[in-house]
Parts: C-alpha cells; structure tokens; sequence
C-alpha cells in the first residue's frame, strides 16, 4: 500500500453488516488533497459507493463516519467528525458534523473513514480497532438512550472505547434522529435513523495509531498562538453568552421566526435570553473535546440535576417557534430531544407546524396549540416513539403536509425537506438564496449568508443580484472549514482566512498548497455535492422556499421587518444569478466540462 | 439631540444595562459620546477615536446596518449595538 501523506491514513474500512466482513480501501493521495477531508473526503467516498436513486434506509445505503487530517492535531476545534450519507429527510446528501473525543479515537483506529453498509439481523453494536472489525450485540442497550447505550456497551466492551449511538429515535427511523457521542450530536437530516435501519446502535471506537506531522514544531508554535487567539474579543460573545446571545438581538431586528414562521418577533423572548435564563437558572460551561473557545452553556432545570445544553437553534425551535416562553418546557423539550436523539431544529419546526395545521383545523389533535409547553412535550415523545400523531410528525414536514394535503405544503417550513433553522427569510434574504441552494437543504452551517445580510454593503430587505457573490463566499469559507474540519468560531480569529488555513494543513500534512489551491478546493467540494444531488434526483424546482415565503409579505407589525416581502421572482433570479456565478447553467445544472476541471469525476 | 442606543449581547454585559439615550448628531458624535458615557465599552465594542470595534456593529432604526460615521442622527432614532457574528 502506498504511504499516505502525514494527516492521514490513506485508507477507510469498508464494513458490510449483512455479511459480518470488513474490507480496507485505498483512497489515493491526490483525492486527500483535492477533497481534504470530513465533508469534501466523505463526498468523494459517497460518490464511489452510492447507487444512483439508492432509498436511503435500504441495506445497500452507506452510512459514513469521516475524519479529517486536524483531527488529533493540537489546533484548537479540531476534534471532529462527520456523519454522512443520504438523508431520509431530504433524499439528498447530508453531512452532519460534530465534536468530542469519538473524533479523536476514531481516528486512532487507523482510518480516515469507516464507511458501513448493509444491515445487521439483531441489534449491533459495530466495534472498530486498528485489526478491523467485530459485531456485538446490542440487544441490551436497544430501546435506551445514547447515553444509557454506550455506558452499557462501556461496560461489556471494556476501557478505552468512544462511542457514537443513536437512541429510541433513531431505532424508530424518525427522519430527523441523530447520532449521539459524549452528549453531543450529529444533528441534521436523520443519520440516525440510517443507524437504525441496519439495526446499528453503535459504533464503538478505540486505537493507537497515530499519523505523523509534516512539521511538528511549525504546527505546535502555530496551535499555541491559534489558542491564544481564540480566547480574545472576536470570541467572547460565544464563552460568555453561548450562540443564545444572538435571540435578542435577533428579536429586535424582527428577525426571529416565531409561530411557525407567521411572524418574527416575539413578545416572550426576554425570558428566555441567556442574560435572563443565568439569573433564574444554574449554569455551567463546558467545550468541546481540544477546544479553546468553550461555547457551551449548561442550564440545569429547576427540578433535575442533569444539565441542558442551550444553543440559539434549539432555543428558537422549540421556544418562539411553538410560541412557547417558559425557559423550564424549553429545557425540558431540548432534553428531551437529546434523550429520544432527535434534531431540536427539525422536531420544532415539525411540531409549530402539527400547531399551525391544528389551529387551522386540517390536524385533530386539540391539544397542539401554539404557546402549550405540554403539548411539545407529549409530541415530542409521541414521535420519538412513532406513536399517535407522531408517527405522522416523524417523517417531518414536508412529508407531513403531503399526508394532510389542504395548502399545508404552503407553510410547511423545509427546503428539500430539511427544516428551517432560526433565520426569518423574508427579513434576511441573502440567507433566504442560502437556503433554497443548499445541497442539504435549508441550513445555517453550510451557507453563511445571514453575513451578508448583517452588513452595512447590502439591504437584507431587499436583496439583489449583488449578494450572490458574497453569499457562495461564505458558502465555500464553510465547506472548506467542515473539509479540514475545524469550528466556525473560529472564523472571526482569522485575518487572512484562507492563507491561515492552507499553512495549519500544510503543517500537518507537507501539502504545500496555496490559499488559492484551497478555493478551488471549496468549488471543487461544494460542486461535489450538487453532483451527488443531480445523481439522485435533484431538480431545479427543489431551489425554493415554500409558498408562505414567496407569497405573504411579514406582518406589518414585525417591528422593523415589519411587511418584508420576498417575491418568487426575485428569489428565482437571485438563484439564477447563483447557479451562473457557479458556473453551472442558469437552471443549476452542472456542466460535464466543469465536472472535468474540476476532476470530480 | 438626544438619541436612543440599544445594548445587546457582551456590550450589554459589560455596560451592565440595555439601553440609554445620549446626545448626538452623527455617529461618530454617538460613538464618543457613548464612550463617554460608559467608559467599560471602550476597548471592548468602541475604538477611542469614535468608531466601532471589527467585530461589531450598528444598526440604525433595526433596518439598515451602518458604518459611516458620518452618518447623520435625527431626534429619535434607535442605534443598536451587537456582535457582528450571528451565528448560531
């Protein structure tokens, strides 16, 4: 086998469930560099293994951990992972990414990606080391949390194990369930529910095989200042308030979607802030595992000693976006999430639109009511469980409104089926062009352009074909940043953003590439994924937001953005506007010459 | 004329209130005079010479983001003061 470059292992391990074998495949060296790693390495791999119109839950559908060449490196953030495959939410590729020390172990087993196919007959839990593969049964531990899960397994399996595991929500192929690891989550678009369609509850991870540095000295004395780096100003915002500093702000700007995305200011958002939630709750912090920053922020709920992590998208999803105000059911619901492994932003968005259907009467369920904590609570383990109107609500909205029919599928809140986090499109409507091209469906961390919109050069009411280039910018800033893989966070620290990421891969891997290398690489990845889209299905009419944005203007008493309208026809150009700056057709259909250039097949 | 400034975010943390009305016309005159006013946010969200730290920015009214400080204030506007990073 060829040596791989430093960072690497220059291989994955192909694991069959049905056949209980595991096989190791080269990836070459010019496919590390071209595609990196995390996202931009998984969707190569993802495009090698995946049928065309493969059904995502099926056996032969590949489920992928991925790492990436920072991971184990002493640069702050640089401890992760990505969960990929084809979404049941979506049909289209997803990407979930994620921290902890699961990120570091996983890669100590010697490999750059454990990619898993097929499907187990009992409940299993996959066993990765540096020798390959074993299966364990994981009868046990079905029907128990994430958490419950790998301590059970901890203790069968012995020391030194990181576990990645799905809870009830995942065995029960919620389409938005997660995959779970030291209490953190791959969150979006249901990988867990691929889990549980093989049958995988977990998969455990221990090794010692470390990969070389290209220049250890270079990369220690560059690591130390990153570090210092990232305890300044440009990241105070994140340790000291968490991403819940953004809700009042963003209430003031009317911004914040709230009752099913009806309207973008709400009146109970001052109690559930992070500078009123600190005075009525306990909070702790905490960081990722090699992490500088320390965003996270652990509320601990009146009557339970257990923490609850609280970042701005679960606290808009299942509080202003239910219509709920009381700090105590949002906790509960986020806790409840984490418990049944399900996306907070897909679960909230589902359930304020179960409410919205109900009030309009095209849903019986009298109970689900915009501002009833009670009735978030008892949806929320109804779909964890498939159970009652849950079992509707666990395939997510846009399936939904397709089973209850009326104009549901007007104001259900998805593109490509993935819900939308907490950004009111009409009010941002750079983000609102993010959304509707996204390859994962509408998503905050793949495109970046809520920036444009909080910016002196560009009216975020009025968007125009100026913000398209600005928008693919953050775009391709993201995926580059989810292909080394390190934290946005991160993104305020760097003065000249993509020569600072090309000298930390150099460091590591001995590349020598350039800042422009690394911006090819960006079009290289996120064309990739469009790619993988157009194998499976996409079509341009998929490039939209569903008819309540395009059709009613904000109400006039949304504060500032008060009667903000986005017509059809303005977001269809600036998607047109898009899909050309890509160099793709005016439809988005990507051209076999750009294929070819860009060596993506 | 006096002119309404919104505190969110760390600027409010370590002003240690929300919100307050200083004298300006302009918002170079605001920036100052809010230094002023609350010496804390100097070094934090304010330069000492009258303009915003990177990493912040005004809003004026919750429509328009602004960075010219010449900006001209009227009796009864709103400027907001918040991290430039939104994201979550």
């Amino acid at each position: 086998m060829p040596t791989a470059p430093p960072g690497y292992h220059g291989r994955y391990l192909r694991v069959d469930l049905s056949a209980r074998s595991a096989a190791v495949v080269s990836i070459p060296a010019d496919v590390l560099r071209r595609y990196i790693g995390g996202s931009g390495l998984g969707t190569w791999i993802l495009l090698q293994e995946t049928a065309d119109g493969i059904d995502p839950l099926s056996a032969a559908a590949p489920v992928l951990f991925v790492f990436s060449p920072l991971v184990g490196s002493p640069l702050t953030t640089s401890a992760k992972f990505a969960v990929m495959g084809k979404s049941p939410l979506t049909e289209r590729i997803n990407d979930s990414l994620s921290s902890s020390h699961f990120a570091i172990a996983g890669k100590k087993t010697g490999y750059d990606a454990l990619l898993i196919v097929g499907a187990a007959e009992e409940p299993t839990c996959l066993v990765i080391e540096p020798h390959g593969a074993s299966f364990e049964s994981a009868e046990e531990a079905w029907g128990k949390s994430s958490r419950d899960a790998a301590s059970i397994l901890a203790d069968r399996l012995g020391k030194g194990f990181r576990f990645a595991a799905i809870g009830p929500a995942g065995e029960n192929l919620v389409r938005y369930a997660t995959v779970s690891h030291d209490g953190r989550h791959a969150g979006r678009g249901g990988m867990g529910a691929v889990l549980g369609s093989k049958k995988l509850k977990a998969v455990a991870v221990r090794g010692d095989r470390a990969t070389p540095y290209h220049d250890l000295d270079g990369l220690l004395a560059l690591s130390k200042s990153l570090s210092q780096k990232s305890f300044g100003p440009a990241t105070a915002k994140y340790r000291e308030l968490g991403t819940a500093g953004n809700l009042l702000a963003f209430n003031r700007l009317a911004v914040l979607p709230t009752r099913n995305f009806q309207t973008s200011s709400f009146d109970g958002a001052a109690a559930l802030a992070p500078e009123a939630m600190t005075l009525t709750h306990e909070r702790t912090r905490a960081s990722c595992a090699a992490c500088t920053i320390g965003c996270e922020h652990i509320y601990h709920r009146h009557d339970n000693a257990s923490g609850v992590r609280m970042e701005y998208e679960n606290l808009f999803a299942l509080g202003p976006l239910c219509g709920i105000d009381d700090p105590e059911a949002v906790l509960t619901a986020s806790a409840l999430c984490d418990e049944l492994g399900m996306d907070t932003i897909s679960a909230g968005g589902t359930i304020a639109f179960a409410m919205e259907c109900a009030e309009r009467g095209y849903l019986d369920v009298p109970t689900l009511r915009f501002g009833s904590g009670e009735a978030v609570l008892e949806t929320l383990e109804q779909i964890g469980a498939r159970r009652d109107v849950g079992d509707l609500l666990a395939d997510g909205s846009r399936i939904a409104a397709e089973r209850i029919g009326h104009d549901t599928a007007d104001f259900a809140p998805h593109v490509k089926g993935l819900e939308l986090p907490g950004y009111e499109p009409r009010a941002l409507q750079a983000m609102a062009l993010g959304f509707a091209v996204g390859t994962r469906g509408a998503d905050h961390n793949r495109s970046g352009a809520y920036e444009v919109d909080f910016s002196a050069e560009f009216d975020r009411l009025n968007a125009g074909a100026e913000v398209v280039e600005p928008a693919i910018e953050t775009e391709d800033r993201a995926v580059l940043l989810d292909s080394l893989i390190l934290c946005k966070f991160l993104r305020g620290v760097l003065v000249n953003y993509h020569a600072e990421l090309a000298e930390m891969l150099n460091l590591v891997t001995g590349f020598g590439v350039t800042a422009d290398e690394l911006r090819v690489a960006s079009r290289r990845i996120v064309t990739a994924k469009k790619w993988y889209n157009m194998k499976q299905g996409w079509t341009p009419s998929e490039d939209v937001l569903p008819a309540r944005f395009l059709a009613q203007p904000l109400p006039q008493d949304a504060g500032p953005s008060g009667g903000a309208v986005l017509t059809r026809e303005r977001l269809n150009e600036l998607v047109a506007a898009y899909n050309l700056a890509r160099g793709w057709d005016r439809e988005g259909w990507v051209p076999a010459e750009q294929l070819r250039e860009l060596g993506i097949e | 004329m006096p002119v309404h400034v919104e505190l969110f975010g760390i600027p409010r943390q370590r002003a240690g209130l929300k919100e307050l009305d200083v004298e300006a016309n302009n918002l170079r005159s605001l920036f100052v005079e809010l230094g002023r006013a609350i010496p804390q946010l100097v070094g934090v969200c304010l330069e000492d010479d009258g303009q915003l730290k990177p990493g912040y920015l005004a809003n004026l009214n919750g429509r328009a983001f602004v960075t010219d400080t010449e900006t001209r204030l009227d009796d009864g506007d709103s400027i907001l003061i918040l991290s430039a990073d939104a994201g979550g």
